[in-house]
């Protein structure tokens, strides 16, 4: 006779946000295996960027792979094209695309954090986070015109210039973020329902990090220190102020903590761009076709993003590959949730952060 | 950026010499279309804690080889072989098709063959 | 928990946060990314624009009556689809007059539903320029 059962954790679920589906064999309520299927929402897009269009507007394409790191995809594919074309940009250039960057990750890491109070079932903090956030999403359509999607990167510099009006409200607004995010460290700490009932679930070791190459917050909560801000040159990140926050941990209460020590770095990090900005254009005209190939690496919300790009000298590409953060998590997670609770299992899920628009492009 | 070739016969042994999981870390596999019968195949590492450093190992097959599995040495890598799968149409030992396309779709999108 | 009944207690007092009514219209931005506006007169038909678009929105299409104009060597009538434009201004920037000829306005884009059949129109003018 058969000891254990199947239970799926489907692709349309209370709980979910993302078209995921796991399914659980289960012994008594502990997960034995798993099973996991994503690609419910392939849309073919390596393929189009070979096909129909050309080198200068893939940007716009591959911006539309996922609406919460849209940022980090069409820089990525800018910053690979100018590497293959030899192209200079303005340093004033540089520093407005940081300073997207990380408003583009402080409104993605507060998105996580709401969700996670929802299923421990404390709502009134998921609306509180969420009303917050709404600050950030106003000062992104200051700033670019849009609140999600904001085609603001093009091949030599950027679309938008910023004004001393527009920095002054910036500023005001982040100093109320940064006082509220103060607050949600506190309860994120001390209150019981978000940290006692976190403390010792879905841990990652640090031995199994380094065996699965587990990356974003997932990795540096249990010690390792990964992060691509401090491996790459293109943008001036330690000019800026970036440090890279780890915890030794491993469970759900420790990814919590990086993520708003994250929200705190990033605060100052934009603070320090607006003061500093230097003088200069925007966007300088560049000309040539791409010819070669070049791998580029930058640093989502959840994780390490790589573009690899090759080109032959005609105004449409050869290939186009993308690698997305959650996608090369999988194993990591198919890991973690065997041997714990299956009443654990939506909250292990939230904590992961999952992206799946961007895993099944 | 460094590309090292390799044959499919040596790519196991040359990947147990190099790889040290304290040093390295393992990005992707990649699949690039040379021409209707050729496909280049990319295994990509980049290096913790250090500027700028990757290396890529590659492959030319063609397309009734079979390619070896590294899931024992790099457990990771098992989701990155289901996708080669799927897009190209080669054969990589111990992954099954199925992860994004289903049975009535267009298959082996990306592959030179003429469809 | 003495601190919630203090903050209840002066809540009591404070004003409403939902909205005024009657209703006060909203307030447009300056910077609102808006409909493309375009200048026949300061037109030189370069096709610069055409050619920068990402999503195909601007097609230049042969007609028998085309708009009066030196430059217009060809023959050639400019046609712009709100439904397929994604605001992007990649058109502006690629043009040789950029406040004169095309510029982009303050104005809402239409809204597209699918029995009004907003697209018929501009199939056919895709068809005469594919065979141009």
């Amino acid at each position: 006779m058969k000891k254990t059962i199947n239970i799926p954790l489907g692709s349309q679920h209370i709980s979910l946000l993302e078209p995921v589906r796991f399914r659980f064999e289960c012994e008594n309520e502990k997960i034995v295996a798993v099973d996991s299927d994503v690609g419910f929402v392939h849309r073919g897009i390596e393929r189009a960027c070979t096909t129909k269009f050309k080198f200068d507007g893939v940007g716009y394409v591959v911006a539309r792979v996922c609406g919460l790191c849209a940022i980090t995809h069409s820089l990525s594919y800018t910053a690979g094209i100018e590497k293959l074309l030899d192209a200079e940009i303005t340093l004033k250039a540089k520093y407005l695309r940081v300073l997207l960057l990380e408003l583009d990750r402080i409104h993605s890491h507060m998105l996580c954090l709401s969700h996670t109070c929802e299923n421990a079932g404390f709502e009134a903090m998921f609306m509180r986070i969420m009303g917050d956030r709404e600050l950030i999403m106003e000062i992104q359509e200051l700033l670019t015109g849009n609140r999600v999607q904001f085609d603001f990167i093009s091949i030599g510099g950027v679309n938008r210039d910023l004004s001393p009006e527009v920095a002054k409200i910036i500023l005001e607004r982040l100093k109320i973020v940064r006082e509220k995010t103060l607050g949600y460290m506190d309860e994120f700490k001390n209150n019981w329902s978000l940290s006692l009932k976190f403390k010792g679930i879905g841990t990652l070791s640090l031995e199994e990090a380094y065996r699965f190459n587990a990356i974003g917050p997932l990795a540096r909560a249990s010690g390792l220190k990964i992060d691509v801000r401090n491996e790459i040159d293109y943008l001036p990140f330690s000019e800026i102020g970036f440090v890279m926050q780890t915890q030794s941990g491993g469970d759900i209460n420790s990814r919590n903590i990086v993520r708003l020590n994250e929200i705190i770095n990033s605060i100052e990090m934009c603070e320090n761009v607006i003061n500093g900005l230097p003088e200069g254009e925007i966007f300088t005209k560049i000309k040539g076709k791409p010819k070669g190939e070049v791998v580029v690496r930058f640093e989502a919300p959840r994780g390490e993003l790589m573009y690899y790009i090759k080109g032959n000298g005609k105004p449409i590409l050869e290939r186009v590959r993308i690698k997305t953060p959650t996608f090369a998590c999988i194993p990591a997670f198919s890991h973690i949730f065997v041997g714990q609770n299956y009443a654990d299992a939506p909250a292990i899920l939230a904590s992961f952060d999952p992206c799946l628009s961007c895993t099944a492009k | 950026m460094q590309k090292i070739k390799v044959s499919l016969e040596n790519i196991r042994a040359k990947i147990e010499d190099f790889y040290d999981e304290r040093e390295w870390h393992f990005i992707t596999l990649n699949g690039v279309a040379l021409s209707e019968e050729k496909t280049e195949v990319q295994w990509i590492f980049s290096k913790y804690e250090s500027l700028d450093d990757v290396v890529i190992y590659y492959a030319e097959i063609e397309q009734n080889e079979v390619v070896p599995s590294i899931v024992d040495m790099i457990p990771s890598a098992i989701i990155s072989q289901r996708e080669l799968v799927d897009m190209f149409g080669i054969e990589v030992e111990g992954s099954e098709k199925g992860l994004y396309l289903d049975k009535d779709s267009l298959q082996m999108p990306l592959s030179g063959c003429s469809l | 928990m003495f601190a919630s009944f203090v903050k209840a207690f002066k809540n009591l007092f404070k004003e409403p946060q939902t909205i005024d009514y009657p209703a006060t219209p909203i307030v447009k931005d300056e910077g609102y990314r808006g409909l493309i506006e375009y200048g026949q007169e300061e037109c030189i038909y370069c096709l610069k624009c055409e050619k920068a678009c990402p999503s195909g929105a601007i097609l230049f299409v042969p007609v028998e009556n085309p708009p009066k104009n030196e430059k217009n060597k060809k023959g050639l009538k400019y046609h712009y689809n709100p439904h397929l434009c994604i605001y992007c201004t990649e058109c502006v920037r690629a043009c040789p007059k950029p406040d004169e000829a095309l510029w982009q306005s303050n104005k809402k884009p239409p809204i597209g539903i699918k029995d009004d059949k907003v697209n018929e129109e501009w199939f056919e003018l895709e068809r005469l320029k594919s065979k141009d």
